[in-house]
């Protein structure tokens, strides 16, 4: 157990050029400290010192104690690359690492102790060591085929950024898009995105226009490996953020890509982050993808959906799951999944197969519902520690304890809509101080206010589909067309869409409202206000609604987004949820705002 | 609107500084008697309030009393209004610590 530093491991790392393989350091951690969700620090091997920063995935290390200031790690992997700006420094880029010794009492200074770990050797024979130290930890046996990856140097994906040059990845398509063909202000492009996963299990997104996609479209192949260089980096956009990298990667023509041959790579296990079925609450209709893992209780028969997009009819089958948080979820498998893997689960129904399911769709039908997509990967009796588990916990008691289906006890109007009319509480002066408020992605708040007007000449309605709500258009002869169901109906309802205006001590604005929650600011449907409008005689009877409804107060769930109105961006607020006002909560709010102020100015 | 005999709101604990002046308070009803009912101050000391209430004086019904404070914990009510079952006396102690400790100013 080395108690001490690698003496001038520093300077002998600078002074490797970037064929070596790099010899595995020992230094000790200093001035340690957080940027945002990654650390950096200073690397101290008793005579040099030199800026480093660990990834984010080792932030967890950092965070439960065993890389600790002032103590001692070893550097397994990294890259020392240049300051961007400050020509001559370098700093660190620590990808992989082991702690070696909890903290010192001190930093090491130049008279350090004689280390009995490891002792410098001559320059040549400890790089001879450890590339066989490398290959012997990495490969095993490794086959004569599977060293000559190493003469080519290959970088992990968690080490890539904007400002390293050259490198080399080894990677399987673990997804492929289509080719997209778009048109914008600069003309017309195709372009195509794969999904790149190393031995690691790191992911990044990989896209490729217009002359680099029509090039590399037919080389990449979902499953296979390839070796990738020259390609640029830059930060991930988090609106379309796919895979966890904050990373996104850009090949051009004059990018590499080769075929790994017949060399095989450690597919490494998919790396799922369960979440339990009693938490998926909080995901439903979010962008964010979910894994579960569950024992299948029972599965449907095929059914056929018909796509409205297109009219195609696509398979589906329900399975329902449930963990040891005694709950149930439906997962709706689609297409392949339901037709071949659904058919295996139900042959297998009868033994109660544990199946772990990557990158579901959190939806809310029922409350909460499970389904799958294109890139979900299906493993049934994974080998996993949580499997075992699961499977363990559902024969001795599982299977005989009731338990609840997950939607039951979560209708998201009743439930989550007033529980979320007070958290992220603003007053109506938030949204008018921050005209640039959800530019990214939509944001949530609630707040209370008067409605103060309702325009009555708006559009307050538009004719809806009777069975799927979508906008119907008026059929020549009578009646209505509806695109999406396909068919005609001579009836069709209304649905509110519509703006108000509402006020509070701080401000005003404007919320857009679609029915549900139009519905309960006005206190009658789309369908009786029209009767009352269009109602022969005095007619006030549809401006009384309105002015009744006017200066009303109400809690509101809203969310802020931007949209683009003649290349103009403007702030739209739509109401998300509507409740009363519980003077009593609200009374506690205020009590809570005044000895908060108070705090403050103290 | 008539400012001329302005309330101070109290509690149980506030009402020994106003004595012989107005105040206004809720108690909950726990007893009535000929011409008197005994009630419970929202930070839970006993008030008598004398005078001819309301016919509803069901305990654990919340009254808001004003009148005038005979001593640290009764009142010669002259306005009764029933403030019903569901009332947060909670909050109301707040209201009453504020009003008379750094909100006085903009109260009395």
């Amino acid at each position: 157990m080395e108690n001490s530093v690698t003496q001038d491991g520093i300077a002998s790392l600078l002074s490797l050029d970037s064929s070596s393989v790099q010899p595995q350091i020992v230094v000790q951690v200093v001035d340690l400290k957080p940027v945002g969700n990654r650390y950096t620090f200073n690397a101290n091997d008793g005579k040099m010192k030199i800026k480093a920063m660990l990834p984010a995935t080792l932030t967890s290390e950092i965070v439960s104690g065993k890389i600790q200031n002032l103590g001692l790690i070893r550097l397994l992997h990294y890259t020392a690359n240049d300051i961007p700006g400050k020509s001559g420094e370098k700093y660190l880029l620590v990808t992989k690492c082991e702690a070696v010794a909890s903290a010192l009492d001190s930093e090491i200074k130049s008279e350090t102790k004689a280390s009995t770990g490891i002792m410098l050797k001559p320059k040549q024979e400890f790089v001879a060591k450890s590339a066989s130290q490398i290959i012997n930890e990495q490969r095993g046996n490794a086959a004569p085929a599977a060293r000559m990856a190493m003469t080519r140097r290959v970088h992990p994906l968690v080490s890539l950024n904007p400002y390293q040059g050259s490198w080399t990845i080894k990677v399987r398509v673990t997804n492929k898009g289509v080719l997209r063909t778009y048109k914008n202000a600069r003309g017309e492009g195709c372009v195509f995105n794969v999904e790149l996963t190393d031995e690691e299990g790191t992911q990044i997104q990989a896209t490729m226009f217009n002359a680099a996609a029509k090039k590399f479209y037919d080389t990449f192949q979902k499953g296979k490996i390839y070796y990738i260089s020259r390609g640029t980096l830059k930060l991930a956009n988090k609106q379309f953020k796919t895979v966890q990298n904050d990373y996104e990667m850009t090949l051009n023509e004059y990018s590499e890509v080769e075929e790994a041959g017949s060399e095989e790579m450690f597919i490494p296990e998919t790396k799922f982050n369960f979440v339990p079925i009693d938490e998926l609450g909080p995901y439903v209709n979010q962008k964010e993808l979910v894994d579960v893992i569950g024992v299948v209780q029972s599965v449907s028969p095929t059914m056929s959906i018909r796509r409205k997009s297109d009219n195609e009819m696509i398979p589906k089958r329900d399975i329902v799951l449930a963990d040891e948080t005694k709950k149930t979820v439906v997962v709706s498998l689609w297409s392949d999944l339901a037709t071949e893997l659904g058919q295996e689960l139900l042959d297998m129904a009868d033994k109660y197969p544990v199946i772990a399911i990557k990158s579901l769709k959190v939806g809310d039908f029922q409350g909460v519902s499970l389904s799958t997509i294109s890139k979900s990967n299906v493993v049934v009796n994974p080998d996993i520690p949580e499997a075992a588990k699961l499977k363990s916990w559902y024969d001795s008691e599982g299977k005989e304890t009731s338990m609840s289906a997950i939607g039951s006890g979560m209708s998201p109007s009743a439930n989550n809509g007033s529980r979320s009319m007070y958290s992220d509480r603003v007053c109506l002066s938030h949204f008018t101080t921050n005209p640039s408020l959800g530019e990214d992605k939509p944001v949530f708040f609630s707040t209370r206010a008067y409605i103060s007007f309702i325009k009555p000449d708006q559009a307050m309605w538009y004719r809806a589909c009777k069975s799927c709500n979508k906008k119907v258009t008026e059929a020549m002869d009578s009646g209505y067309w509806c695109e999406g169901c396909q068919k005609k109906d001579e009836e069709c309802s209304l649905r509110y869409i519509m703006t108000v205006k509402v006020s509070d001590s701080t401000g005003e604005a404007w919320f857009s409202a679609f029915n549900d929650e139009a519905e309960k600011m006005i206190g009658c449907t789309a369908d009786e206000l029209n009767v009352l409008k269009s109602e022969e005689g005095e007619g006030h009877e549809f401006q009384t609604k309105l002015k009744e409804a006017t200066w009303s107060s109400h809690l509101f769930r809203v969310s802020v987004s931007q949209q683009e109105y003649n290349s103009e961006k403007r702030q739209r607020i739509t109401v998300r949820g509507v409740a009363p006002v519980d003077f009593a909560a609200e009374t506690r709010l205020l009590l809570q705002d005044i000895s908060k102020n108070k705090k403050t100015s103290q | 609107m008539d400012t001329s005999s302005p309330s101070a709101f109290v509690n149980g604990s506030l009402m020994r500084r106003y004595i012989g002046q107005k105040v206004r308070t809720v108690i909950q009803v726990v007893g009535s008697d000929v011409g008197s009912v005994v009630g419970k101050s929202t930070d839970d000391l006993q008030i008598i309030v004398k005078g001819s209430p309301p016919t509803t004086t069901t305990p654990s019904t919340y009254l808001e009393v004003i009148g005038i404070a005979e001593n640290e914990n009764s009142i010669r009510a002259e306005v009764w209004t029933n403030f019903g079952n569901s009332f947060d006396p909670v909050n109301y102690n707040e209201l009453c610590k504020l009003a008379n400790g750094e909100f006085k100013h903009l109260f009395i």
